[in-house]
């Protein structure tokens, strides 16, 4: 009871701290790659199965192929260093919680919950000197941003036929985000500050099917098409701009004027994604597969009223991936034998509406996961590793480790009657 | 065993959340032409200034004063009382009771030195012939005030030494007063009597004589009042007494000359009645949307080079067109104030500079007239004490106001 505690406790303080990018000042921020460890590992967008053969945690499709109902966890750890300064950030938060009941031998259900975006930003300019008639006046400036849309997700798989599964989620999307700006004059804040709200919803259509089987080689393809239902709307509270004279970050009765004035604008289709993914896998003996991925990836919003720090905003991605992954046997008497491998790669191209300049992610994945227990608990680490660069403009590195813990139990499972 | 397997995994897991992350948050360099926020300056220039003349100002004075300090020639005190004793409870009708007996009443003023200087004499008026409220201590002064209305001198009296033990010593001034004016104090048929004393010097004295008046805390004017209670009609208790302190006390002036120094420069003085009105042409300016102002300065540098300590300016906006064509004397100040846009600063270094940045930025966004500001000592300074500023006939330390502000 002690170690749950402390766990849950220690999670929330963790899980409300992002890792900064300069590239989440786009827009509403960057989207993951990816959300579960064991996609991670693989460089996966989660189309293809590298949870357990024949299943992707992020893939609802696939979840008929769980042999037990899962709870499972993940929880990532970034780093983002600016190449060629000595500015390195690091922090922690949950990628994705999940929820996931195979029944009846082809169907499965699901509950998700993960932060879709990461808007979490911080900037600062170089001191620049002002001589007003013989009063001299220091001024920077300082940026920060934090906060982000979330996605709640029902995920429903059932069979179409022998060989292929469909999978259908409904998506709630909703949260909250701040962006505090602020000028600073000979030490003294002049802040302003917006706080966004989110709701909208969206449908993901995901296809998993065995297109070719023999006993040395099993072919298998997926695809999703992602399609909003209700654009991202919300209410942005525009806050003036207020002396913050004891420099705490909140306005207080210390600080000047008296009372800051909030204009509250309704905001619609602010943010609309739709996307086509396509995935192929092909598993060779010993559960050796070898994956390929693509997505594209559109930002249909027409309303960019929501402006970042950087004018501009991600209106389009496309990712292409590969990777291998060969699954551990969980029914293995040696423990080396129950080990997950994976690794992959993948190379991202977002494009910004305003500017049309192209944002290049490239990464590389490796990692493992471990089952343990008759129930298929599994804990999965994967490591990544990559660089963001924008032309003109800086280039970040980035690591991060994700620690995913999944517990199996056997929930509306078909047992086999005692003899 | 599944449960040991499964504590160990979260174990495992909160031991990574705390080891492995090193949270750090460093900000990330940004190109200044690229942000969004801006900082500007802009100067107005004070195109009129004048100085104007009001009756003194000393009912929020620290002290009352007798006699001559310099210029300045003290006519006489009015002290008011308050309706009810220190204990808030005894009113003068509580003397109307059969067995209570008001003996006699004392009016008790305190020296601020521990010596009598010479041996003034002085006398006590009050004033049966008024209701309520007899004057206001805020704006009672020579020209609104007519000392006539009072009663004949009641009573006489001159400064005692008390020692109030073997170190120190305090001087007082006493006035006994008899039943009669007791009686009219407590007559029922008077709502509210205003308990009010008119103590003025018997002959002329060349020199300042100071009390502390009910701004003073510790020593303010009280009234004593002397009484017996019965408790049957052969048992009494011994004599007690009853303070009440006083509420509201000045000053009053015989008029003061001013000098050409007073007039052309801008000048600011309580015992001098001195005020200063001053007109910045702040044109079209109009403050962006949602945008700060960080600082309005306006800077006045004052003429004389010596060193003056905690002396305190205020000044308001005006809402009337200000006269700026000669010195005037007013015996009410015409020039009604915007009071919730107050600004204020001490003198430092002979340099005031006052920051108007809340009512620049209603000027800014056009919600209230720039019709010039006022500025008027503190009434919390030396009242005696001029202060006079360069004003637009300075050649370089003229005023200037000086914006600072910050927009989107």
């Amino acid at each position: 009871m002690f170690i749950n505690k402390i766990t849950k406790v220690a999670l929330f303080v963790f899980s409300i701290v992002f890792s900064q990018s300069i590239f989440n000042a786009y827009g509403l921020g960057f989207t993951r790659t990816s959300f579960h460890s064991s996609s991670n590992g693989a460089g996966s967008i989660g189309l293809v199965p590298t949870f357990h053969p024949g299943v992707s945690m992020d893939n609802p499709a696939t979840w008929p192929s769980l042999n037990f109902t899962y709870i499972s966890g993940s929880y990532a750890n970034q780093s983002h260093e600016i190449i060629n300064t000595n500015i390195k950030n690091e922090a922690s938060r949950f990628s994705k919680i999940q929820f996931a009941i195979p029944f009846r031998d082809r169907y499965a259900i699901g509950l998700t919950v993960k932060p879709l975006n990461n808007h979490n930003s911080y900037f600062n300019t170089d001191t620049t000197t002002i001589n007003f008639k013989g009063k001299i006046i220091n001024t920077s400036k300082e940026f920060r941003s934090g906060g982000g849309i979330m996605q709640a997700s029902l995920g429903l798989a059932l069979p179409l036929n022998s060989r292929m599964g469909l999978g259908i989620s409904i998506n709630h999307l909703f949260g909250s985000s701040r962006d505090d700006q602020s000028l600073i004059i000979n030490n003294i804040y002049y802040r302003i500050f917006n706080i966004r709200t989110y709701s909208g919803s969206t449908f993901d259509f995901d296809f998993a099917g065995k297109l070719y089987n023999d006993s040395n080689l099993t072919i298998l393809t997926f695809a999703r098409i992602g399609l909003t239902n209700k654009p991202v709307s919300g209410k942005l509270y525009k806050f003036d701009f207020y002396e913050d004279s004891n420099n705490n970050y909140s306005f207080d009765s210390d600080d000047y004027p008296n009372e800051v004035m909030v204009d509250t604008i309704s905001i619609s289709n602010i943010y609309a994604p739709s996307s086509f993914s396509f995935g192929m896998s092909a598993t060779f003996k010993k559960d050796l597969n070898i994956f390929s991925e693509f997505q594209m990836w559109n930002d249909q919003a027409i309303n960019s009223n929501y402006t970042s720090i950087f004018n501009d905003q991600i209106s389009s991605k496309i990712h292409i991936g590969s990777g291998i992954v060969r699954f551990g046997n969980s029914m293995a008497r040696e423990w080396q034998d129950r080990i997950t491998f994976r690794t992959g790669f993948y190379r991202d191209t977002y494009t910004l509406r305003i500017s049309g300049n192209s944002i290049i992610e490239n990464s590389l994945s490796v990692g493992f996961g471990f089952k343990f227990a008759t129930t298929g608990n599994q804990i999965d680490f994967s490591y990544r590793n990559g660089n963001r660069s924008i032309i003109d403009g800086q280039k970040e590195l980035f690591n991060e480790i994700t620690i995913g813990v999944s517990l199996g139990d056997m929930w509306f499972l078909r047992r086999r009657a005692k003899q | 065993m599944k449960e040991t397997v499964i504590k160990s995994l979260l174990s495992l897991v909160l031991f990574s959340i705390i080891f492995l992350p090193a949270c750090e948050e460093a900000a990330l360099p940004m190109n200044i032409d690229e942000t969004p926020l801006f900082v500007d300056t802009v100067s107005f220039p004070v195109i009129q200034t004048i100085t104007y003349q009001v009756p003194p100002k000393l009912g929020a004075n620290e002290y009352l004063y007798f006699g001559r300090k310099g210029d300045f020639k003290f006519l006489y005190n009015l002290l008011s009382f308050n309706i009810v004793d220190s204990t808030n409870l005894y009113s003068f009708k509580y003397y109307n009771d059969s067995l209570i007996v008001a003996d006699s009443m004392k009016l008790i003023m305190n020296f601020t030195l521990d010596s009598i200087p010479d041996s003034p004499e002085f006398q006590l008026r009050y004033f049966p012939s008024q209701s309520d409220s007899v004057f206001n201590e805020l704006e009672t002064n020579i020209f609104n005030f007519d000392p006539n209305i009072a009663s004949s001198i009641i009573s006489n009296s001159s400064m005692s030494v008390d020692s109030v033990d073997s170190n120190t010593t305090k001087v007082k001034l006493s006035f006994l007063i008899d039943t009669t004016i007791i009686n009219v104090f407590k007559d029922t048929s008077l709502i509210n009597f205003n308990q009010t004393f008119l103590i003025e010097l018997k002959n002329e004295f060349t020199s300042e004589l100071k009390f502390f008046s009910s701004d003073n805390i510790a020593n303010p004017p009280k009234l004593l009042v002397y009484y017996r209670q019965f408790l049957s009609d052969s048992v009494v208790l011994d004599s007690s007494f009853h303070t009440y302190y006083s509420t509201q006390d000045v000053s009053i002036m015989d008029k003061v000359m001013v000098s050409t120094e007073d007039t052309t420069n801008l000048s600011v003085g309580l015992a001098k009645g001195l005020r200063s009105l001053l007109m910045v042409d702040m044109g079209d300016w109009v403050l962006p949307p949602r945008a700060i102002i960080s600082s309005a300065e306006l800077t006045y540098n004052r003429v004389e080079a010596d060193t003056l300590k905690a002396y305190s300016v205020l000044s308001y906006p005006i809402i009337i067109e200000g006269d700026y064509s000669s010195f005037n004397f007013f015996e009410l100040d015409p020039y009604i104030i915007e009071s919730n846009f107050q600004s204020s600063a001490s003198i430092n270094n002979n340099i005031l500079k006052l920051n108007y940045r809340k009512i620049s930025t209603e000027f800014g966004r056009g919600k209230i007239i720039n019709y010039g500001f006022k500025i008027q000592s503190n009434p919390n300074n030396d009242p005696f004490q001029t202060v006079q500023f360069h004003s637009l006939s300075s050649p370089d330390l003229y005023p200037e106001m000086r914006v600072i502000y910050v927009y989107q």
